[in-house]
């Protein structure tokens, strides 16, 4: 019979961590051309060589892939094929008089003043930071007494944006599990970096971990590095990207505590390039500088490391 | 495997640093429609799909190939998505080919791309870093890259005179390849100058960032002829991987290169690379990436590499000649570059290779890698 393994999840503290990028996107043609004609409080749509109509415009049917024929306006009216609430938001499907897709917009209205099939119609929104944005239309409103809506043919277009400013930001909460946090206990409590021995040797590997990584055997005991140690491999950066915590130049440096088998990753200040290539290389010893703040529990209790003369 | 597979269509986009006139699923169909028309095929024809693209974080489209499947036309067939970072476009390569030689299809259409000029690519790449451990201080792939080669140097000789000697070459391929978007002759000096980087690596030795998408059509040997007499068979592929930090792992030798080009030549019937081979493509990501390939490939013992650049033996007009195509110099759409590769080979085996056809080419190795140093695959085709 299964046995289900004694084991329960604990609420432990977490690692917070973010990510956050600018893009410039590329709507292409079709959604290009939507965008630059949304501010005219016209909706751009494509019509398909099938007769298929979609708005906002698409470059290729999802039906089949092809390729739209030519551009059209659709109407403001339309009908609500479905909707839903989100932090209090009504959203809905609209389905636009004349176009045979569907698509999700804010309606204006609550959900007991909404049902499927109502007449709908587009509301502006004057601000002037969406004018090359579907929320240009602020949303649709009931309009039970909407006149039915003609797509029109449209000959003449502006061109299409091609590139849409965007941004990102991605939080998360790590979770350390047990080998993780107790390195960075030990690292805030204790200033010193541990890691766990190698199923049958002494060296210690860094990160901490269960499983030893070459004989696949439960990794042995915990074992203090030295704050010293020797570089394995390491470069000098001299150019600046976003995301970089570090003012260039510094050295990136793939460092071997004493008494450990794997690297960590940190960095080396430097005063100047020349100098740095014929001093720092692999094999250099390297101390760790400690902050002199108060410790976190994380790699950057330790601001860098010095080569020992 | 049951059934023997060969490359029986392949396209690629025009390259270039900005493709602002479509999306993201735009560029994927121009190189479907040139990878079909290629093959005398049309989407109905299409057993199932692979999609292959880098990390999402490039370009901030989660779920890509949901895009892509309604642009291409390929709704309702069997779709799968493999990304793996710089070895996106192999590692999708290598998907389609067991769909093809396990008899799952008859036809497999795998197309891979990437649009790096929408996002941020170091910051995107810093992110295979542990959170825990190291991706504060990460600079990418570069800082690793760069720091690595600087072990090499002390240990393999892998030089910056022999790097230069990789990009230049290189380099020079590329003016005659009609997708590279960068075709500018450049002297070992001129490399030798170029603005540090990531010292050893300097701006020279670096690929341009490319968007960009490329495709094959697979096929079983049943149904290869309806496409052309002439298919670039895969005679053996394979993508291996290693312990990111373990012990006893230096990083000097390219260990899962070595071990997937065990497995392929295995296959293949491979003894000899360097007199059997006649073309060579491989994904250099920097130009000291090249020097290390031509050791775990086997092309010349380890420490001899510079050796082997030097000697002009890689050169077009040499017994191995190594990137014909310019490599990743003339342009670097990290998710599909994968795929370039083998569609560079292909065509060479196949006769019809646009940059600079290798006389009576039969037999092509293609090497591709994602991940930082762990994720290592290699190609064998022939005519």
């Amino acid at each position: 019979m299964f046995a289900a393994p004694e084991t329960y999840p604990i609420d432990l503290a977490t690692f917070h961590s973010e990510i956050s990028m600018p893009y410039k996107l590329t709507p292409g043609r079709a959604a290009g051309t939507f965008l630059a004609e949304i501010k005219h409080r016209r909706i751009v749509g494509s019509r398909f060589a099938s007769g298929r109509i979609v708005a906002p415009a698409q470059d290729f049917s999802a039906i089949d892939g092809e390729e739209f024929a030519s551009f059209v306006e659709a109407p403001h009216t339309g009908v609500l094929t479905g909707f839903t609430r989100v932090d209090g938001q009504a959203i809905g499907l609209i389905c636009l008089d004349g176009c045979d897709n569907a698509f999700p917009h804010k309606l204006l209205a609550d959900l007991d003043a909404l049902h499927v099939g109502m007449r709908v119609a587009a509301q502006w929104d004057a601000d002037e930071g969406v004018q090359t944005s579907i929320l240009a239309i602020k949303g649709f409103a009931p309009a039970p007494d909407a006149p039915m809506g003609q797509v029109s043919p449209l000959e003449v277009t502006e061109a299409p944006i091609e590139v849409i400013p965007y941004s990102m930001t991605l939080e998360y909460e790590h979770a350390y599990g047990p080998y993780y946090g107790r390195m960075f206990d030990e690292i805030r409590d204790h200033g010193r970096v541990m890691g766990v021995r190698t199923s049958g040797g002494d060296d210690a590997l860094l990160p901490p971990r269960e499983t030893d990584d070459i004989t696949h055997k439960r990794t042995g005991t915990w074992k203090a590095c030295a704050d010293t140690g020797t570089i394995r491999a390491c470069s000098i950066i001299n150019m600046a990207f976003l995301g970089q915590t570090r003012e260039p130049p510094y050295v990136y440096a793939e460092i071997v505590l004493d008494g450990a088998s794997t690297r960590l990753v940190h960095m080396i200040e430097i005063d100047d390039i020349e100098t740095a290539k014929l001093t720092i290389k692999p094999g250099t010893r390297v101390r760790a500088i400690w902050t002199k703040g108060e410790r976190k529990g994380s790699l950057s209790d330790i601001e860098c490391f010095e080569v020992i003369d | 495997m049951g059934h023997h597979v060969g490359i029986v269509g392949v396209g690629q986009t025009h390259h270039s640093r900005r493709r602002t006139d479509v999306s993201q699923a735009g560029l994927v169909r121009e190189a479907v429609n040139r990878a079909l028309a290629d093959a005398k095929l049309t989407m109905a024809d299409i057993d199932t799909v692979v999609v292959a693209s880098g990390p999402v974080l490039f370009a901030a489209v989660n779920h890509p190939e949901k895009w892509v499947v309604d642009a291409i036309g390929a709704q309702g067939k069997s779709v799968v998505r493999v990304t793996s970072g710089g070895g996106a476009g192999f590692a999708g390569a290598l998907s389609g080919y067991y769909q093809v030689a396990g008899g799952y299809s008859q036809r497999t259409l795998v197309v891979a791309y990437d649009k790096l000029s929408e996002g941020q690519l170091q910051y995107s790449i810093s992110t295979l870093y542990d959170p825990f451990w190291g991706r504060e201080f990460a600079v990418g792939i570069m800082g690793f890259s760069a720091a690595y080669w600087r072990a090499r140097m002390d240990v393999l000789g892998h030089t910056e005179e022999a790097a230069a000697m990789v990009a230049a070459k290189n380099r020079k391929n590329a003016i005659a390849n009609p997708y590279a978007h960068i075709k500018k002759e450049v002297s070992v000096e001129d490399v030798l100058n170029s603005k540090e980087l990531c010292w050893p690596i300097k701006l020279l030795d670096v690929p341009p960032i490319s968007d960009g998408a490329a495709a094959i059509v697979l096929a079983n040997e049943k149904v290869a002829a309806q496409s052309t007499d002439r298919p670039a068979w895969i005679q053996g592929i394979a993508y291996c991987c290693e312990a990111d930090n373990a012990a006893e792992r230096s990083l000097l030798l390219s260990e899962p290169l070595a071990l997937a080009s065990k497995h392929v030549y295995r296959a293949a019937g491979i003894t000899n690379p360097r007199r059997q081979f006649d073309v060579v493509e491989v994904q250099e990501p920097y130009s000291c990436f090249e020097l290390s390939y031509y050791e775990s490939l086997g092309l010349c013992p380890p420490g001899q590499a510079a050796e082997l650049i030097a000697s002009g033996a890689t050169q077009l007009d040499g017994d191995i000649p190594v990137n014909p195509s310019g490599g990743c110099m003339g342009a670097n759409p990290i998710g599909a570059v994968g795929l370039i590769r083998l569609i560079e080979a292909a065509t060479q085996v196949m006769g019809r290779n646009e940059s600079h056809q290798i006389k009576d080419a039969k037999l092509a190795l293609v090497q591709s890698g994602g991940g930082w140093a762990n994720l290592r695959g290699c190609a064998v085709l022939s005519a």
